[in-house]
């Protein structure tokens, strides 16, 4: 099996670039691939699918690379729309190319919850979009609790990161010699990196405190759509 | 009762919008006043993942646009039909931009629903959910992710029913209401 030489990161977060934690996860996985020799380039999704000329880009990219990798959000218990969207554009522009150039594909997922389970119905969509464009599946990682990882590099995230560092090292090492991702990244991805209820504990406190900030703390439960056809 | 069809055919897809109007007509046949949004045809911006519907002006999206007025003819439905093409197994991205823009209708707190963590509801009463995929040919892979999704959205959104139908685009319009019909009975456990 040949080693791959180039990347193409594709973060499926809408989010401002430097907020999301799909660019943490997605951006770290590309440094240490640099480490291996890869060279790589990297595309936002919003960005992308903005203009013509800028998902004409990125369809290019994918096509000139070994390796295709997608960093997402969970949303809705599957992935964004503008992500959905990029993957039915590279789906449609493969599936146009009578040979088209074999790339492999590995998708991060991350979510809001603190089970990383909830993200098996999106990885199961990534990977049908993996056959249905051509592309050779490598595998996928999930993490749960994602959130607090947004608006910094992973390895300024304290302890947190310590098993999603080891998860993506794991990952990087097994992608640059052309192998599958570990099943050992994927178990330790999963691990929750706190226990649950310290987590919801935590996250319930953080929405009040932002309500808060805002002056809505007493609204928070508010429905403005309510009884509207009662 | 109301109903909302959430029309997530791609442009030119001419089978999705046919659908549609079955769907509309076996509808009103059956007591709802149905309402259809053709996704497509709006303008309907994506989420931008700002937690601003909780935590800023909560249940309301910053974005004055029609996925507001989506956000709020789901919640005063009794049944929902996601309709859309299957994509990789999941909806297509039409119908996706609207479903993003639904967190609002949700309370940022938690709850824990069969052992998992997921969101307190919003509102008291929330409706059924319905899947209606549609594929060029069979293929159990998508169909078994297609209905999954529908049962993991019916789990966050507190839908009191659900369920999910996968039709090909071979079939012609008997053969539809015959797979639809028995579909559209999935609210009728809660208001017969
Ligand atoms: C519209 C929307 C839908 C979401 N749906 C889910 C969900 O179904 N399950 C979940 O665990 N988290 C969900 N989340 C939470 C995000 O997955 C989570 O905050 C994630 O860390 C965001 O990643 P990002 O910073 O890369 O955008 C949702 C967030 C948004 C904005």
């Amino acid at each position: 099996m040949n080693t791959p030489q180039t990347a193409t990161l594709l973060i499926g977060s809408a989010k401002p670039i430097g907020d999301s934690t799909s660019e943490a996860l997605g951006g770290y996985l590309m440094q240490r691939l640099a480490d291996y020799g890869l060279t790589g380039e990297t595309h936002h999704v919003a960005r992308a699918m903005r203009s013509e000329a800028r998902t004409a880009g990125l369809l290019a990219a994918v096509d000139r690379s070994d390796l295709f990798v997608l960093a997402f959000p969970l949303y809705v218990d599957s992935l964004p729309y503008l992500t959905v969207q990029a993957l039915e554009r590279i789906a449609a522009h493969r599936q146009a190319q009578e040979n088209a150039r074999p790339v492999r594909f590995v998708a991060i997922a991350n979510c809001g919850f603190p089970e990383a389970h909830h993200n098996d119905t999106a990885l199961a969509i990534c990977r049908q979009f993996a056959a249905a464009a051509g592309l050779e599946w490598t595998g996928g990682l999930s993490m749960g609790a994602g959130t607090p990882f947004g608006g910094k590099p992973l390895e300024e995230a304290g302890g947190m990161a310590r098993g999603v560092i080891a998860a993506l090292d794991l990952t990087a090492t097994a992608l640059a010699k052309g192998d599958t991702v570990p099943d050992e990244a994927v178990a330790i991805m999963a691990k929750p990196f706190m226990p649950i209820r310290g987590y919801t504990l935590m996250g319930g406190m953080g929405w009040r405190m932002e309500g808060w900030r805002n002056g809505v703390y007493r609204q928070l439960r508010a429905r403005p759509f309510a009884n509207q056809s009662d | 009762m109301n109903a909302t069809i959430l029309n997530g055919g791609l442009a030119g897809d001419l089978f999705v919008d046919r659908l549609q109007d079955l769907l509309l007509a076996e509808l009103a046949t059956a007591g709802y006043q149905p309402a259809a949004w053709t996704l497509r045809e709006e303008k309907i911006s994506y989420c931008l993942g700002c937690f601003e519907c909780w935590t800023k002006t909560p249940g309301l999206c910053r974005i004055d646009d029609a996925g507001r007025l989506v956000s709020a003819s789901v919640i005063n439905s009794h049944l929902v039909i996601y309709l859309s093409p299957v994509t990789f197994g999941g909806y297509s991205s039409e119908l996706k931009k609207a479903v993003d823009r639904s967190i609002c209708l949700l309370s940022p707190f938690f709850t824990h629903v069969d052992g998992e963590v997921h969101h307190q509801r919003r509102y008291d009463r929330y409706p059924a959910l319905l899947g209606v995929g549609i594929l060029p040919h069979r293929h159990v892979e998508q169909e078994q992710i297609f209905s999954t999704l529908i049962s993991r959205n019916a789990i966050n959104m507190h839908s009191p029913q659900h369920a999910s139908v996968v039709v090909t685009r071979d079939l012609d319009e008997p053969a539809l209401q015959a797979v639809l019909r028995p579909a559209l009975s999935v609210q009728e456990a809660i208001h017969p």
